[in-house]
């Protein structure tokens, strides 16, 4: 990621490089699986957040909360799959 | 037993706190990026390089590259701390841990001196 936003920034023709790499479906793939796994990440973690502050720590309520986060992420990964293709 | 000798502050809800602090600045940073992305289809190179040549940008970036190494820290710390013991390898476990963190520190090293480099030299 780094090495693609170096090159990205560091001139035209590198720009264009990227954005050109960025078109093949392996690349694309891996940009979605990278996606898929920070939103999962996010997703759990803004629940932590949530569970932090004392909502929903129950069992009952625990076990809710994951199935809500569940739901969102894959809803927000399909997203994802269908913003890069 | 495993001590807090490796942790990132020496104190568990000092930890805690870093682990949230900067969660949050990355889940800021990560959704002002994909949304500019997103408001932004078809981004041409000029426009890419004036919003990581902003200072605001580069002072964002640099605050997220630093809650991303604390971040990451913290996170494989407690892995290492929670799988790489001495139930599961014994007397080596130490030796273990330590590699895997010091293998883990130096990346986030080499992470962060990289994005410098990135942000700085464009």
């Amino acid at each position: 990621m780094l090495y693609a936003l170096g090159k990205s920034l560091g001139s035209e023709e590198g720009f264009g490089e990227v954005k050109a790499y960025l078109t093949s479906p392996l690349a694309k793939f891996v940009i979605w699986a990278l996606l898929s796994a920070l939103l999962y990440h996010l997703v759990a973690g803004v629940r932590h957040l949530i569970m932090d502050m004392g909502i929903g720590e129950t069992l009952e309520g625990g076990k809710l909360g994951s199935k809500i986060v569940l739901i969102i992420s894959v809803v927000l990964i399909v997203l994802a799959g269908v913003w890069v293709w | 037993m495993v001590t807090n000798v490796t942790n990132l502050s020496r104190s568990g809800l000092y930890d805690w706190m870093a682990q949230r602090v900067s969660a949050v600045v990355l889940a800021a940073y990560f959704l002002f990026l994909i949304g500019y992305i997103i408001a932004n289809p078809g981004m041409e190179y000029t426009q890419w390089h004036s919003l990581f040549s902003s200072n605001w940008m580069r002072i964002f970036s640099l605050l997220a590259l630093v809650a991303l190494g604390a971040h990451a820290w913290v996170g494989m710390w407690t892995i290492a701390t929670d799988y790489l013991t001495p139930m599961s390898f014994g007397k080596s476990a130490t030796a273990i841990r330590f590699l895997f963190q010091a293998v883990c520190g130096v990346a986030m090293f080499a992470y962060f001196v990289w994005g410098v480099q990135i942000l700085w030299g464009i």
